[in-house]
Formats: C-alpha cells, structure tokens, sequence
C-alpha cells in the first residue's frame, strides 16, 4: 500500500471540518462540525465525535485510512482541531476548573517572560496534550458490522473494529495522568511530560537551561494541580452466548475507556463498542513475562448499551436481500410454522398459532381506551404431548421472554413484589416474570397447578396490560405488554371429553375467555400420523440427522430477527373487510347458541379475530389487513374450537364427513331461498376451516345427485 | 536422555529440523512413536527437564484467551551483532548475557497461541492410573543442576531462587498426595490473596484429585472442544520465572486474575504442544500410543459372544439372580450419545435400578466397586441432602479470576457416573441442591452440561451415561427405569455371591471385560433398509395396541435393540434382536406396573 501523504490529510481534515454541511428540512445548510467546534471553543462540550459517514462522503479514501490507523488519524483530528478552535471562538470564555485558571496563568506569564523579539508562538513549550480541553472519537460506518470478540484477530491491530458483547466487570473510574507537571527547587521552571502509556516514569533532574548549565542540580517535584487527568476506566467484556461455538468457552476482551466514554456501561449490560484494537504496552509486564507476550485491548471510542428490549441498532439485525428472498416464498407462512420447534413433530396449527403469538397484533388506542394487540394463548393436552417443549421453545426463540412454571410462581413472583431494605428501609418494587417479560412473551407451565389466588393477578395483565400495585406506600401501575403462552394439563390426569372445557382444566371462565386460542393438543393413535412419525424416529436413528423435509427448518436467528421486522409494521383494517368480520362473528354467535358448544364465544372472540387477523397481516409485512388474513384467523379460530370439539363427535358414532357438512352449510347459507352465489360458500366454508378443493368436490358431488345446479360460469348454484 | 527417535528432544531441535509441521505430523501419526516419551501425568517433575519432550492425557476443563507473542525476534548482543531467536514452544526470551531483545526490528514475526487447561481425565479408575503408569517409560534420575538452558532469567535474585528452590522442593509430592487437611474453602481466605492450589488446579471431583497442566497450542484452535480427552505432546515449560510470586508487578488492579493466569509451573507445568491426538475413550488398554506390556497382548481374543455370555452371568450375579436387569445394566455399560440432532441426543441410556432390597446396605457400594474395576473411569455419588445442598455440580465462571470452576458433573465423556439415591433422606434442600437437581436432571434428559456464565448459561455436550440406584422409583428422571425383581435366596446369599464376583474377576478375565466394554461401546452398527420398514409397522401397530405408547418408547426402543445387538457381537439389526428387544420392554413394562404406586406418578 502506499504510503499516505500526511500533510496533505491534514488539508482536507481541515477542510472537512470546517465546511462539511448538510442540509436540513428546510433546505438551510447545517455545519455539523463547523458548530460543534463553536461549542468546544467555548468549553461547553468535550467530545467531538466524527461520523465516518460524513467523512467518507467527503473523501472515501480518507476514511479508509482513519479506519485502518485509527490512532494516528485521531491525533491528527486532535491537531487540526486544536488549530481550528481559537477562530471560533466567539466570545471570551470563562474558566471552568483549576487547570483552565493555571493554563491561563501559564500563558499570561509566558509572553510576560519571554523576549518580545523572539517570533514564536508561546504555546510551544507546553505540550499540546496540555492545551486540549476536548476529546476526539470516531463513529464507525452505519454499514460496519459488530463482529464477535472472537473474530477480532492479529491483522486488526490498529484498527477501529466494532465488537458486540456482555460487559463481565468494571473497575471504578479513576483518574489517569495526560501531562504531568514539575516544579524545580532550584530555579523554579516547570517541566511538562506528556504520559501516553498506563504508566511512567517520573523525571527527576531539572532539563532547564539554568540548572544544566549551573549544574546546579535541582530536584523536580510532581504539581497535582498543574497536571492534566482523564478519566480512566478498564471494562472487561465477553462474548455473547450466541457467538460462542459450541463446545467452546466465551472469549473476553479488556476495553480501556478514556475521559467522556467511561461510566457507559456496568456489569451485565450488553454493549457495542467501537475502537482501536491495540497491543498493551506495560512495562512491568513486558518483563514479567520475558517479553514475549503482549497483551491486547480495545481504546474505546464509542459504547452503546444495548439492552434486549432496545431497537438493536446492530447491524446484524437487518436482513440481507438474500435472506429476504429465502423468507418471500410462497409458503413462508407454513415454513416459518414449521421452523418452530422442528424436533416436535406435526400440529401444525398450533405452531401457526404461536408464531402469531410471536408476532402479536396491532395495540389499538381509540379514544383512550386500549385495547390490546398481543395474543394469548393457552394449551392443554394429555401429559406427555410435547407442551413444554413447545414452550421451551417459544421463550428461547422471543427476544424477551421469562419462563415460569405454575407451581413455582405465586402471584406476587409474577407481578410485582415491594421489598423492604434491609439496611435502608426504604421500600422498592422488583418485577416479577410478567414485568421483566414486557414487550414479550411469558410462558407458563402448569398452568392448572397455580393457586386461584394467585392466577387472579394475571386478569389484570391479560387484558389490560398492566400491573398495579397498591402496598405499603407505593401505588403505581407498571406495563406488562406481554403475551402469555400457559399450558395446562387436564384436571383429571387426562381430557375427559364428556366434561366442558371449565371442568377439563378447572379454570375459571373469565381466565379462559382471555385467551384467544385455546388448543388442545392431543395424541391419539393414527395410522398415518403414527407411521410417519416412526418414519421420522428411525431416521433420526439410522442417519444421525433430521429427515430432509420439503420445507428445510429455518435458523432460530433468522427467525428471530424475520419476527422482529414484522413487528414494526403497523397494519389497518380497511373499512370494506368490516361487513365480512362482523358477519363471520354473528355466525359465531349464532352457532355457540344452537350447538351445544364446549368453548365460549363472547366479544373477546371478536377482538380476537381481530388481532389474529393484523398478525398475519404483520406477517406479510404489509400495510393492510386483507380478506384472507381474516380469513385464516376465523381458520385458526375454528380450528381451535374444534381441537376441542372433535373429542365430542367421536363420541356419537356417525361422523359426517367434509361434503356433508359443506352441504349443510349451504342449507344453511341459503335459507328459504333457492339460489346461493359459490363465493359467499368459498367465504363461508373456509372460514370453518375447509379448504377450496373441499367445496369443489362437494358441489361436484351434489351435483351428480342431482340436489343442486351449477349455472355455467360456475358462479352460483340453484336448489333443484 | 531417552527421546523418541526422530522426534525433536528440544524445541531448538525441532526448529532446527522441521521448518514445516506436515513432517512432524507424519512422524507423529506412527503409534509407536509415542511409546518411549515420558509422560508427564505419572513422572515426577524432578525427574524431568525443562525444555524436553513430554505427553500429557487429559480432559481440556478450560479454554483461555488466546495470546499474541513473539513467534520470532531479533537480539542485539552488547558488540551490536544481531541474530533472530525462535520464540515458538518456549515461555522466556532465550538471551545470553549482555544481550537484549528489540522490540521494534523489522524481522519480529507476531503469532498466536492459545492455552487449554487440561486436567488428567477425572475418575479414572485405578486400574487404568496403574496400567498407565506401567505403560509410561521410567526415566533415570538426573541429578538436580542448574538447567543447561542458557536462558537468562532477568528477575530472579538470590532471593527468589531460594524460595523457589523450596517450592521445587514441595512440588515433589505433588497433588497425588495432597494432605486432605487443607480442606479450605477455595480462594475463600479473605485477608490473604493467594490462591489455594486446589482452586488453581481445579479438579471437578474434590475427593480424586487431578493433576492439572496448562497446554499451549500453536495451530487449529478450533478443533478443540471442552471436555474432550487429548493426548498432547510437546515440551514441558517449567521456569520458576512463570510463577505469579515472581512476577514484580506492584500494586495492581486485578491480582487474583494474575495469580490464576499464572501459577506455579511446579503445581501447574506448562507444556507447548506440537502435536495431539484425540482420544475417542479413556481405556488405556486399547491405546496403541501407549507401549503394552507384553504378556497381556498375547492370549487369543475370544469372541464378543462368549465375553458377553461370561459378563452377563457377573451381573446377573451382582444383581441377585435377575436377567433382565443384567441385560440392561450390560447395555447400560456400553450405552453412548452416538449422535445428536437437534435437541435429541441419541443413544443415552440413562438407567434407574430401582426396587432395592431394602435390607442390604451396602449394597450400591459393592456394585459399584465390581463396575469399577470394569469401567476405564468411573464416579460414585452419594445423593445424601449434605451432598447436594454443599458440592457444586456445574461449571461457573469466575469473573474475580478468569476461570472456569469446575463441579462434579464436568467429566469426560464415557465417565460412568453412579448415583446412590438409597442415601437421600429426607430434609430439606437448598437452593443449591435444588439447581443440583435440575442440573443432574439437564444432563439425563439432554446430555448437555449447563455452564453457568453468570450473565448466562451455555450448554456443553456431555457422554455421561447415569445410573441412579434407588429403592422406590428414582426422583431423578431416567430413559429406563428397571426394578429388580431380587430372588429372596439371592438376596440372603448377597455377601457372598459378591466375594465369589471378585473371586471370578481375574488379571485375564478382567482384561477381556474391560477391552470387551470399550470395544462394543466405540463400534458402530446399522439398521438396514427392509428392518426399518419392519419396526415401523410395529409401532403402527404398538400403538393400535395401546394408545399410551408414544415417540419415547420408539426410541427407547430403537436404543435397547442397537445396544443388544451390539453387546452380542453384531453389527446390523436383525429380526431377533428387534424382537428380543420389544420382549425384554414387555417385561420391564410389567414389572414397572406391578410396582406399588405412589400418589402421584406420572406416566
């Protein structure tokens, strides 16, 4: 590579600062830097932070160049800038703390000393560490990505890396000497030393002219008052459970944090940090271990907290258009179900259901009042049927999530608990799992087995998303937005399909009716089912691995960050789809009243739609809701009321099959009159769950029997 | 010195004949090279040198970070000469007087390393130790001289060296024999900063200490997996210069981090490896790197079938006269994860002997020292409430020093571990013994070790196969759970049918046991196409037949009959064996049912 011309990056440095500009909304041209500088001439801000962005819009390969030697540049930076700032001082400045005063006296008494006929700038005997009263830090390119601590290897050395990780242990902040000063006891001049490494060593002898000349040998004593500190903080960090590879253990990294970057960060916080990877230079340490070994650490330049709950800023978070055109498939939707939990075999439907959950539909806030857009869920089955593992499953894959069991948990373990401390006394509120779990899901296991008293606390977060608490002087609500995802097994050991659903799993129906789904998994014998699944089982066995299936699982990461995207998408109900959801829930109603039905169909139910309907919207990544989301959602819902219901017909012996019960429909659809249009019977029937080719076949059928006709468009039919 | 023919004796010979690895590594992949290199596990530090060749066979318990050092330098001597030094397999700057290191020539070559803290394999039973030890090539005392080496050591004062000569002293009778008395808590001595040695050598099981060594690694870094067994070769870095207390570092933010990243290359050698192997087990008796004695070697093997036959008739003996539990304890034996795919692993056998004759005590001690003369390594954990409340049972990170403190469940793969629930009584559990629970019941259900990282947890493949003795049903979870169905004459005989056991267990006998046990337990077995098809249909039908048989049994299933098939010598699944195998759950099913049931059982 060819050597860069410094002086000539010095140029432009300066160029850049000053006229770098952008243009705001109104058209007005904005001096990002040229402003800055304003401030700190005037002291009122320290650090002046360099978006490599704007500099590698002004010149690219400058840019590259501060990336590859970061160090130097951000001397150089500190140069120009130093140079820059008295023309942009606008207006005498006050001095701030002891050192401003001393620099200023300093000054005064130089040019008052000195010869007035020696042309030279009376800074110059003052190191310029000295004189700078502002930091300078880089911001990498928006486009850089955080690597892992251990992908950060020798070649990076000097370089300005961006790394992502868990912050393990801070020391306190101290202070770290830039310049120190002398006295001399004999001739009174002071020494400046400019300290650029952890440690020094201090200057005894007087340099100045007068005591070398006069061997006077005067002592030099170290000013506290004279010398110039920064803040000083060494963080230690450590991989992410992520990026470590499995059988590995976590990597960790030492940051060095200096002046305005220090106190970013505490034990626990996950962190980006942006800086120079550098060898360490101790020299305790070079001898300690016969300089062979250098020890490397990160001089940070940027930290930003991340905390799970935040909009990642990472760069890993977006998806590639690659990425993007793997999920646009046509059957993204039955692909992304299937990716979840894919050693747990089948129930598809259920795992339809829980991405919804994962996605969440829309909050909605008419007129203050709120109304809810996350999804609960709640599945029941025989034991043994793979619940908690769905669970497990869900609160690994959501960002945030809080796993609990029933029995473990009391009310005040889920909600909130104020403690009283012991030393102080005073009283604080600590979270439970419902709290932490906000803007996520909490999963709850044994959801039977919770006592009542301490299952009525969820009512409250389960519809209106919050917690309040009013206990020893502390009356506070505290969000809950969380979507709950409970298990239960049957009350009797296992479903006893003669008893309702309240009596199956002994909960109360005002719980019950704030789920909007309500699954029953169950495991029956057969054929088909059982066969593929011993299939599935011996492939496991026999090749090591899971059978290729037509649709490859997708990676929990992708998923993850797929699920992510969807849930920034604010998706509406158009006013047309109204007719169509009020007229599917007044069937509903209708029909919870004539069948005999095990479920509950109340209003909830219609907001249930609702909600469902917007997550698949969400989903599709777009803007609207259309007719087939809702479609699905009555699909899911019916579906749901008949993993329930199912059990009952297997009771009665004769079983109508799907033309049958399509044909009922239509008797249904039609009433008195004799002629019904086919969409209306598409609309109808796939709400209740059967698919078109169903219909199809059934209007075939009846036809051939003569019961109806199908005109020639095949557009209605007319009883015969 | 004895040194293996062709292999470098320094690491001054090796740079001086193997510029490139690929030669070495071939050297390396004959066996019988290894024969005659000390190894380092059963010699006694004073017997070796600094800087030669040495083996070590260990489990990695702790990876460090990697370290960037000098892989070559360049020396000025004082007649401002100057000369490039190797800085690869060596800790110290090689100088002669007068001579001094720059630090900014342009010849300086920085590379990488990484140090694996590698303990010797954790339960190794005995017999393994000696046949190891029998193995290991005895070396000559040389008489303690100062060290050849011409390597300067800047720090030392007159001072120093004495205190290090004492330590060298003490290093003699090193952690093998450590006195039990200091039984401190470790790291726990608040006023004073010093480490104790046991929290620097780390050992997972406390009572059957390890010897531990800090190996460095020069190339794939990544092949390198915790709680995997390695053989290393290398050569051994013993400079007293390595040791915290001779480090001058002054006051220092992080002390204790120091002191564990650097301890006494007495307690803890170095040693900078060239070249390693992979143990795919622990039994030293089929290692071909090791030098056998010869007379064991000759006898002619009989076949699997017949040492099967005499094995079963052993455990059925242990196991008052009951088949079926010897059937399933042999395949219990020779169970391991043979594969994983996503959240299964596959192969586990996780076995619960339950129904106990209540009357002999000591029963599950007995047993257990019969499987221990048989396994290569092997643990006995009493489940008593002490136990679990007080021993740690997973790893944990140590931010305070950087390492990875071990629990008793770190152990190498195939390491038998024997739980006695006939000890638990009743009381209460703490919050440690309660996440002892889960975590035994993480590994039984997952064969994954959680590692507790404080901000969070990663899981670690684990082979441990676990057998848990109990009286009524096992608290624990299990793949199998087996009640013995005790033959009462057998029960009163117990005593003596076990002296008869180890009567029966001779030199020979046992040879063939424990070369039999590995054998089928590393050997690999099939089910071919038209089988698959077969077992299919029988769970079709299993389940017509009973709707409570789920995908658990299949795979029990499907695990029962490799095992026996494999125990009996074959290597494909055969009708027979499948059909023994349904037979064999029939009956276990049957017992099962026939045992009283508690309030609430599930299943």
């Amino acid at each position: 590579m060819a050597r860069r011309d410094y002086a000539q990056d010095r140029e432009s440095i300066k160029t850049f600062l000053s006229e770098f500009c952008k243009c705001d909304d109104d058209g007005k041209k904005e001096f990002v830097y040229g402003s800055q500088l304003v401030k700190l001439a005037h002291r009122e801000q320290v650090l002046i932070t360099i978006d490599l962005d704007d500099l590698a819009e002004f010149n690219e390969s400058l840019a590259e160049a501060v990336i590859d030697n970061c160090r130097r540049y951000a001397s150089i930076f500190s140069d120009v800038i130093a140079e820059l700032l008295p023309s942009y001082k606008q207006q005498e400045v006050h001095a701030k703390d002891a050192l401003d005063v001393y620099i200023e006296h300093r000054l005064m008494m130089e040019t008052r000393t000195r010869n007035p006929m020696e042309q030279r700038d009376e800074r110059n005997s003052f190191p310029a560490e000295l004189m700078k009263r502002f930091e300078v830090g880089f911001k990498p390119l928006s486009t850089e990505k955080a690597h892992s601590i251990r992908e950060v290897k020798a070649q990076h050395i000097g370089k300005l890396v961006t790394v992502r990780g868990i912050v393990t242990r801070c020391t306190e902040v101290k202070p770290m000497m830039v310049v120190a000063t002398y006295t001399c006891d004999r001739c009174g001049s002071e020494t400046y030393q400019p300290v650029n490494s952890l440690s020094f060593t201090p200057v005894h002898d007087c340099p100045s002219d007068d005591c070398r000349v006069n061997k006077a040998g005067g002592r030099l004593y170290l000013q506290t008052r004279g010398s110039k500190f920064v803040k000083f903080q060494e963080v230690k960090m450590q991989e992410h459970s992520d990026q470590v590879p499995v059988g590995h253990i976590p990597r960790s990294m030492t940051i060095m944090c200096r002046g305005e970057v220090t106190r970013m960060a505490q034990p626990g916080d996950h962190i980006v940090v942006s800086g120079v990877f550098l060898p360490l230079m101790r020299t305790g340490f070079a001898q300690m271990l016969q300089g062979l070994l250098s020890e490397t650490f990160l001089q940070a330049h940027r930290i930003i907290c991340i905390n799970k709950n935040d909009e990642i800023s990472d760069k890993d978070a977006e998806l590639t258009p690659d990425e993007l055109e793997e999920l646009a498939q046509d059957d993204f939707y039955e692909r992304l179900a299937t990716s979840l939990a894919p050693e747990i075999y089948g129930h598809l439907d259920v795992k339809k259901a829980l991405l919804l959950l994962l996605v969440g539909g829309v909050d909605k806030r008419p007129d203050g009042m709120k109304i809810r857009g996350n999804i609960n869920i709640c599945l029941m089955g025989d034991p043994g049927v793979a619940k908690s593992q769905l669970l497990g499953y869900i609160s690994r894959l959501a960002i945030r999530s809080q796993y609990t069991t029933g029995r473990g948990s009391s009310g005040v373990g889920l909600t909130a608990a104020v403690m009283k401390d012991p030393l102080t006394g005073e009283m604080t509120l600590e979270g439970g799992a419902l709290v932490l779990a906000d803007q996520g899901v909490c999963c709850i296991d044994e959801f039977d087995k919770m006592a009542d008293q301490d299952r009525t606390a969820i009512h409250e977060v389960m519809e209106q998303q919050t917690i309040s608490i009013a206990k020893a002087g502390i009356m506070t609500t505290l969000n809950a937005r969380v979507s709950i995802l409970a298990a239960a097994n049957p009350a009797f050991g296992r479903y006893n399909p003669r008893r309702t659903v309240e009596q199956n799993i002994q909960l109360p129906a005002a719980l019950l009716s704030r789920f909007d789904l309500l699954w029953l998994i169950q495991d029956r014998p057969d054929r088909d089912n059982d066969l593929r699944l011993a299939k599935h089982i011996t492939y496991v066995h026999s090749h090591s691995k899971q059978p290729p299936t037509r649709v490859k699982a997708l990676d929990m990461n992708l998923m993850r960050r797929y699920i992510n995207l969807c849930k920034r998408k604010n998706p509406t109900i158009p006013d047309e789809l109204t007719d169509y959801i009020v007229g599917a829930y007044v069937e509903l109603r209708r029909e919870a009243r004539n069948q005999k039905d095990m479920t509950f169909t109340s209003a909830r139910n219609l907001l249930g739609i609702l909600r469902l309907s917007t997550a698949l919207a969400r989903l599709r990544l777009s803007d609207s809701v259309e007719k087939d989301d809702v479609a699905e959602a009555l699909r899911l819902l019916e579906m749901s009321k008949d993993s329930l219901n199912q059990i009952h017909e297997h009771q009665k012996g004769h079983v109508p099959n799907t033309s049958d019960r399509i044909f009922a429909i239509v008797r249904e659809l039609a009433g008195s009159g004799k002629a019904v249009k086919i969409a209306d019977i598409m609309d109808r029937c796939t709400t209740k769950g059967f698919k078109p080719d169903q219909v199809d076949k059934c209007i075939d059928d009846y036809e051939e029997l003569n019961v109806w006709q199908v005109n020639m468009g095949r557009t209605k039919i007319t009883f015969m | 010195m004895p040194c293996a023919m062709d292999l470098p004796c320094t690491p001054d010979e090796l740079a001086a004949q193997h510029r490139d690895s690929a030669g070495l590594k071939e050297l390396l992949k004959d066996p019988s090279r290894w024969h005659s290199i000390p190894l380092l596990n059963y010699t006694p530090l004073h017997k070796l040198k600094d800087q030669t060749l040495v083996r070590f066979r260990g489990m990695i318990q702790d990876m460090m970070d990697p370290e960037i050092y000098l892989e070559r330098y360049e020396v000025k001597s004082p007649d401002s000469s100057k000369r490039l030094q190797d800085g690869k397999f060596r800790d110290c700057l090689k100088l002669t007087t007068g001579e001094e290191i720059d630090y900014h020539a342009e010849g300086n070559v920085h590379g990488e390393r990484r140090t694996m803290f590698v303990i010797s394999v954790p339960g190794l039973n005995e017999w393994s130790k000696d046949h190891e030890k029998q193995c290991c090539p005895q070396i000559e005392l040389v008489p303690l001289a100062q060290s050849p080496s011409s390597a300067k050591k800047r720090t030392l004062e007159e001072q120093d060296a004495m205190e290090v000569d004492g330590a060298g002293d003490t290093a003699v009778k090193r952690p093998c024999m450590k006195d039990m008395q200091t039984d401190e808590e470790p790291g726990a001595a608040p006023n004073s900063s010093v480490l104790a040695s046991e929290y620097l050598l780390n050992s997972p099981l406390p009572d059957r200490p390890s010897m531990a060594c800090m190996v460095k690694v020069y190339e794939e870094f990544d092949t390198y997996q915790l709680n995997t067994l390695v053989d290393f070769v290398g050569f051994l870095s013993v400079d007293s210069s390595l040791d915290f207390a001779a480090l001058d570092i002054g006051d220092c933010e992080n002390l204790s981090e120091l002191q564990a990243a650097h301890p006494s290359p007495f307690l803890i050698p170095r040693l900078h490896a060239f070249g390693v192997q992979m143990l795919p087990h622990a039994n030293p008796l089929m290692d071909l790197s090791l030098r056998q004695p010869i007379e064991a070697s000759e006898e002619a093997e009989p076949s699997q079938l017949a040492v099967h036959k005499d094995l079963r008739m052993l455990l059925k003996l242990c196991l008052f006269d009951d088949d079926l539990a010897a059937e399933y304890l042999l395949s219990h034996l020779i169970s391991s994860v043979y594969s994983r795919s996503e959240m299964q692993s596959i192969g586990k056998f996780a076995l619960n002997l339950c129904n106990l004759p209540k009357d002999c005590q000591a029963y599950s001690t007995s047993l257990y020292d019969i499987l221990k003369l048989l396994l290569p390594a092997s643990h006995y954990l009493p489940m008593t409430l002490e136990t679990l409340n007080t021993v740690s049972f997973a790893p944990k990170k140590d931010y305070e020093t950087n390492k990875l403190v071990s629990g008793v469940l770190q152990l190498a793969p195939h390491t038998h571990l024997v739980l006695d629930e006939t000890r638990l009584q009743q009381g209460k559990l703490e919050a440690n013994g309660v996440h002892a629970v889960q975590h035994l019941a993480h590994l039984i259900n997952n064969q994954e070790l959680k590692c507790d990282f404080q901000y969070y947890q990663i899981d670690y493949h684990a082979n441990i196969p676990v057998l848990v003795l109990s009286e009524g049903r096992s608290m624990l979870p299990s793949d199998f759970v087996m009640p013995i169905n005790a033959d009462a004459k057998a029960v009163e005989l117990f005593e003596e049918s076990l002296k008869a056991a180890h009567h029966y267990l001779q030199p020979a006998r046992l040879h063939q046991f424990r070369k039999y046990l590995t054998t089928a337990r590393i050997s690999n077995f099939s089910v071919s196409e038209e089988h698959t098809e077969m077992i299919q249909q029988d769970f079709v039908d299993m389940r017509k037949a009973n709707s409570k048989s789920n995908a658990d049994d299949l795979h029990g299933l499907l695990v029962l009959s490799r095992l026996l098939g494999i125990a009996r010598g074959r290597d494909t699944l055969d009708k027979e064996t499948w059909q023994l195998a349904t037979e064999f759950e029939a009956k276990r099913r049957q017992r099962l049912q026939s045992l009283p049931k508690a309030a609430l059982t599930r299943n």
